[in-house]
């Protein structure tokens, strides 16, 4: 019995499995280590800026932890999505930097099957999941054209998905929003009309915006990491991701359908990204603005990164952001300004990219300790 | 005098005692080899004469001194230089650029090149090593960059020069020049140490060879006391049934049959041109060839990664129009790579994934398209035992094991999937002596059983050994029809060359 679960929790994991864990939670504590240097050397108090940055993020309970806790995860869920957007291409080798792009997609779809007619008059127990599929497939279509230029034309997707951002943007931006899905009111740009009461996400905490997106991204995150491990697409993404960056054949040699899988891969991590676009539209803002400060695309980049492009880590990262944002306007009480947090996102993926030499440190440092009883047992004979 | 000598070397590995108190040592102006299996601990004692691993413990001493090396910075001033597998070359740079860097002559601060022109060639006629200062080394071939490594080495001054497998990416021309220049640096009273896990060459190299295996030296012999089989002997440490007994099938029912394929090569050029044959169940028909005469075009087109221009495959009876990897293995394609690493595993994968891949759709490993990990369990488990897969885990990973266990994976994944062709190409590459066996066994096993095997192979013994009808490529076209019984290596290889030609009487 103990040998038999020894085996299921160890037996699989490879040597020192846990730097995997380690290695990140090592980077995100550098990253705050210097971002107190930061704070230190512009004459402010560190311990003080933390205190508010964590006092009122939601991680931690204190006062108006409620309200904290609530907007936490309300950030988090779209960095989640993003996150996990980026984290799907990511496995299958695909740099895809669109989810900006596959965010704003999802909201104005969201926005436009919120408001208009006939959809608008649809009990909620329809219009909802046919919100959420409508904008997930408009995403997974921006997507999956990157994904059509990479597999037939080997146009690279860094270049593709960029210019489709701007595409979406500007398609929004520049015409959708003050043209035909223009609200009619009288103060000239306004964005599009307000959704209706059955577009609404449900509130599941009394007295705060929080809504159903941290339950139904949970949801996704299981999907995702079952869609990886368990099912034979997974595999196959996976087989992709650790051989196409390397110009390696093994996957195609083997019979499996490169070109296709491409498309799919970058279908999946569009419609995920637009995913948290439909929360921003459905439970935060109830239209799509005709200005849109988003960013939610380009974080989730750096969830993904931080989290090691694996469901859980993406997960644990995207909260973490999540509470970096919501604690970022009360760090301004030790005149530091609000956008520090940005700071420390920053150095946690400059420390992830370094990760091979904090593992490098790590390694020294057990040969250090594994070195010394060697030592001894030599002397004695 | 002794220009290298090494006492009692152990290093440990992690779980591993890669080398066990060796001690041996390499005359000045002479050419020492050091043979062994993969995994036999020659790379690890290279590497630490190099500085690349620092010994757990031992001394190394160069021209009798005693030398301290901690990194190849060390050994560089030591004067031992070291031609890697991979060369450390910029494929944009010229020939003289490349060589110079790290150490170019200049005026201030401005690169004098035309100083380090003068110097290459002065460089290249004192070891008589020809090459062109001016190429780019991208356009050049591998043997010409590897000429231009060692004289990179020899710009700086190196006494002692190693060789690691250094023949493993050489044609067989190539491989004949760069001995050719191993003979003259040995003229020119450089010591050479050379790292190879092919007897043939060492034989005919080297003048004292050490062996190694399992990380023990076995023994120093010198090349005029003792021959090929003594070695093969000394390196697996058994009679190695080097000739695999002819097994005679019946032969069977034609399985594929390729008509007039012409097929372009990733450069644009026409590889293979009109090329024509069958085989049929029970059958093994060796491709012989030197490397880059159409081989790589034939695989490709028979592993549907590149369309052919013109030509015909019927397989089964049935023409493939469409050739696609994954249609041509639904209908029974089973194909051994030449390069492992790229076509045949996904190195960061765990043994129990890779082994599946390609059959991951099918039943039992998954259903309705969810993969079913008891059975893939089950299944790798019986795998590693009949294939004789070391570590026995099915959760270690393939960039974890050595290349004759990487090579089983392949085999085992292979062999396991429902085929009736098997395109084999260079199964044998870069494994040592008792995986070659396996793999010769596992073929003769396959043919048993009713396969239709087509073996393409640069070594000629290997072609002669297993192949019930062989074909000779020479630039894309066959240019002999033979069995082994009316041949001879010799023929063959004249075959190879082109100087002699066999009219087709085949149509």
């Amino acid at each position: 019995m103990k040998d038999t679960l020894k085996k299921v929790i160890f037996g699989r994991k490879e040597k020192y499995w846990w730097m995997n864990i380690l290695v990140p939670f090592i980077s995100i504590f550098l990253a705050f280590i210097v971002g107190a240097i930061f704070i230190k050397t512009t004459g402010r108090n560190p311990v003080v800026a933390y205190k508010l940055l964590f006092g009122a993020s939601g991680l931690f309970p204190g006062p108006y932890w409620k309200g904290h806790f609530a907007e936490m995860l309300l950030s988090s869920s779209m960095f989640i999505a993003t996150g996990l957007g980026f984290a799907i291409a990511a496995k299958g080798g695909l740099f895809n930097i669109g989810a900006e792009g596959h965010f704003i997609v999802g909201g104005i779809t969201a926005a436009y099957i919120g408001y208009a007619q006939p959809f608008a008059s649809l009990p909620k127990i329809i219009h909802l999941p046919l919100i959420f599929i409508l904008a997930m497939l408009m995403g997974g279509l921006w997507a999956a054209i990157a994904g059509y230029l990479k597999a037939k034309r080997g146009i690279h997707e860094v270049i593709t998905t960029i210019m489709l951002n701007w595409i979406a943007l500007y398609l929004i931006e520049g015409w959708l929003v003050i043209g035909p899905m223009k609200a009619a009111v009288e103060t000239g740009v306004s964005g599009t009309p307000y959704i209706s009461q059955t577009a609404k996400l449900p509130k599941i905490l009394s007295g705060t915006r929080l809504n159903i997106s941290i339950i139904i991204i949970i949801i996704v995150l299981y999907l995702v990491w079952y869609l990886f491990y368990k099912t034979t697409l997974g595999y196959e993404i996976r087989a992709m991701g650790h051989t196409l960056i390397f110009g390696m054949e093994s996957p195609k040699a083997s019979g499996i359908n490169v070109e296709r899988r491409t498309i799919q891969t970058m279908f999946i991590s569009g419609a995920i990204a637009a995913l948290g676009g439909v929360f921003m539209v459905l439970g935060i803002l109830f239209q799509y603005p005709p200005i849109f400060e988003g960013g939610y695309g380009f974080d989730g980049i750096a969830v993904a990164l931080i989290g090691q492009n694996e469901p859980i880590g993406v997960l644990l990262a995207g909260i973490l952001i999540g509470a970096l944002r919501t604690g970022a306007t009360s760090v301004q009480l030790a005149h530091i300004p609000k956008t520090f947090p940005s700071i420390i996102e920053g150095f946690a993926v400059a420390f992830i990219a370094l990760q091979a030499l904090v593992r490098y440190w790590l390694m020294k440092l057990i040969r250090l300790k594994k070195s010394i009883p060697i030592k001894i047992e030599g002397d004695a004979k | 005098m002794k220009a290298l000598e090494v006492k009692n070397i152990i290093k440990q590995f992690p779980g591993v005692l890669a080398n066990d108190k060796i001690n041996l040592f390499a005359n000045k102006g002479e050419i020492f080899a050091i043979v062994g299996e993969n995994g036999a601990g020659k790379s690890t004692l290279m590497k630490i004469i190099y500085g690349l691993y620092t010994p757990t413990s031992g001394d190394i001493y160069i021209f009798d001194e005693k030398a301290n090396i901690k990194n190849p910075h060390d050994a560089i001033r030591l004067k031992i230089g070291m031609v890697h597998q991979e060369f450390m070359l910029i494929p944009r740079f010229t020939v003289t650029q490349n060589i110079v860097l790290g150490d170019e002559p200049h005026k201030g601060i401005i690169f004098n090149y035309k100083k380090a022109l003068i110097e290459v060639k002065d460089l290249s006629e004192k070891y008589r090593l020809k090459i062109d200062p001016r190429e780019k080394v991208a356009n050049l071939p591998v043997g010409i960059q590897q000429r231009v490594e060692i004289l990179k080495i020899l710009r700086r001054g190196a006494e002692i020069l190693i060789f690691d497998e250094s023949t493993a990416v050489l044609t067989p021309e190539e491989t004949e020049d760069l001995f050719k220049t191993l003979t003259k640096l040995k003229e020119n009273g450089k010591t050479i140490l050379f790292i190879s896990h092919k007897l043939k060459e060492v034989i005919t190299i080297a003048d004292r060879i050490a062996v190694l295996r399992r990380g023990k030296l076995q023994g120093v012999v010198e090349k005029k006391n003792t021959n090929e089989v003594e070695l093969a002997r000394m390196v697996v440490g058994r009679d190695v049934v080097l000739e695999i007994p002819k097994v005679k099938t019946k032969i069977g029912k034609e399985v594929i049959a390729v008509t007039n394929l012409t097929v372009k090569n990733n450069r644009g050029i026409i590889g293979l041109k009109n090329v024509s044959f069958d085989v049929h169940a029970s059958e093994i028909v060796g491709i012989a060839g030197v490397e880059g005469n159409g081989q790589s075009e034939l695989v490709n087109a028979l592993i549907g990664f590149t369309r052919p221009l013109k030509g015909k495959v019927i397989f089964n009876g049935e023409e493939i129009r469409l050739l696609t990897p994954y249609n041509l293995r639904t209908k029974g394609l089973a194909y051994i790579t030449e390069d492992r690493k790229r076509r045949g595993l996904v190195l960061p994968f765990k043994i129990r994934e890779n082994i599946i891949m390609g059959q991951h759709t099918l039943y039992p490993f998954s259903k309705n398209r969810i993969l079913n990990d008891p059975e893939i369990d089950k299944f790798s488990t019986k795998k590693l035992e009949e294939f004789d897969i070391r570590p026995r885990d099915i959760y270690a990973r393939i960039s974890n094991l050595s290349g004759g266990n990487q090579q089983k994976i392949v085999l085992a994944k292979e062999m396991s999937t429902n085929h009736n062709f098997l395109l084999a190409s260079q199964p044998t590459r870069g494994l040592d002596i008792g995986a070659t066996e396996f793999v010769y066994k596992k073929l003769v096993g396959e043919k048993k059983k009713g396969i239709a095997i087509l073996l393409i192979s640069l070594e000629l013994s290997e072609i002669m050994a297993l192949s019930d009808k062989i074909l000779v490529l020479y630039e894309g076209e066959i240019v002999g029809e033979t069995t082994p019984d009316k041949t001879n290596e010799e023929e063959l290889g004249l075959m190879m060359l082109g100087i002699k030609r066999q009219e087709k009487v085949i149509q």
